[in-house]
């Protein structure tokens, strides 16, 4: 396993914004794995407003928020040219702080948003790939970023920040019409 | 859903898994024999989707259908655009993610068990 591709090893040509994949070699498998807790948190997100959307608003439309996100991640990640890599840091920052952010809110107060969500108990409904997945998409897309003085895509996490969780979903501000 | 397909199905994932893994551990990317053995997997799992659909109508067996019908529908979308991502790739890489696949869908097949059982 020590070849991780991704343009990595050289075996597989640079995208042509300068950067290297990040759809192939290990990608291929990250891309795989976003994919599939994308189909999940559709089919939760879609069962749940279908169906009792009105018992926890809150929770629900976290789980909608997360799905949406996770199909942009997968989708940036699979693409890799260089905006797509913007969407990409942006997305899987967004996802390791939301699941760090609910996951410490549900461990606080574990009924704060009415209903369990993808992040509640840090991803524990899903064997807490939701917690180790976007770490390992943030090392994926720092290990494979454009070299170059000139390169569109930031380098760092921070662009991803403003994009915290907070407002509507804040765990600080609990809803009154929760529960 | 009856427990004999379940066993099939789950039987049929694990053997495709463990085809991949072993193609991981040769360093070979999936080939077109891995392919049809998907296509096995996921003509499986739509037999067994119809069982259930019959068994529900004719014996009116309660189930949480929005729930029951999503996982079904996961089950089945997973394994072919696995597999298609996984060809595209001529690493060893996309026998990992074969391997990952085949391991959801017996693991989505597992759920649909306890789905049906729930209600």
């Amino acid at each position: 396993m020590a070849d991780l591709g991704g343009g990595v090893s050289g075996t597989t040509p640079a995208t042509a914004g300068g950067g290297r994949r990040t759809g192939t070699g290990f990608g291929r498998l990250l891309v795989t794995v976003y994919g599939i807790l994308a189909f999940a948190a559709i089919g939760r997100s879609s069962y749940e407003l279908a169906t009792k959307f009105s018992e926890a608003p809150v929770a629900y439309s976290l789980s909608t928020l997360s799905a949406v996100v996770y199909v942009l991640a997968t989708v940036a990640l699979a693409k890799g040219g260089p905006r797509w890599r913007v969407v990409a840091w942006v997305t899987v920052g967004f996802e390791a702080l939301g699941v760090l952010a609910v996951g410490a809110a549900s461990a606080v107060s574990p009924d704060v948003f009415g209903e369990t969500t993808v992040w509640s108990g840090f991803g524990q409904g899903y064997g807490y790939v939701p917690l180790v997945l976007p770490f390992v998409g943030l090392w994926w897309l720092w290990r494979t970023r454009p070299h170059g003085t000139h390169d569109a895509a930031p380098a760092t996490p921070e662009p991803t920040e403003p994009t915290e969780p907070t407002g509507p979903t804040a765990p600080a501000a609990p809803d009154p019409e929760v529960r | 859903m009856v427990l004999p397909l379940l066993i099939v199905v789950l039987l049929a994932c694990a053997a495709l898994a463990g085809w991949a893994s072993w193609f991981v551990v040769q360093d070979r990317a999936v080939i077109l024999k891995q392919l049809i053995g998907a296509a096995v997997v996921e003509a499986l799992v739509v037999v067994q989707a119809v069982v259930a659909g019959v068994l529900m109508v004719t014996r009116d067996h309660p189930v949480d259908g929005p729930l029951f019908w999503g996982y079904v529908a996961t089950a089945l979308v997973v394994l072919p655009i696995a597999a298609i991502w996984a060809f595209a790739e001529r690493t060893r890489w996309s026998s990992v993610v074969l391997a990952v696949a085949a391991l959801t869908v017996g693991f989505l097949d597992w759920r649909l068990w306890q789905i049906w059982g729930a209600a």
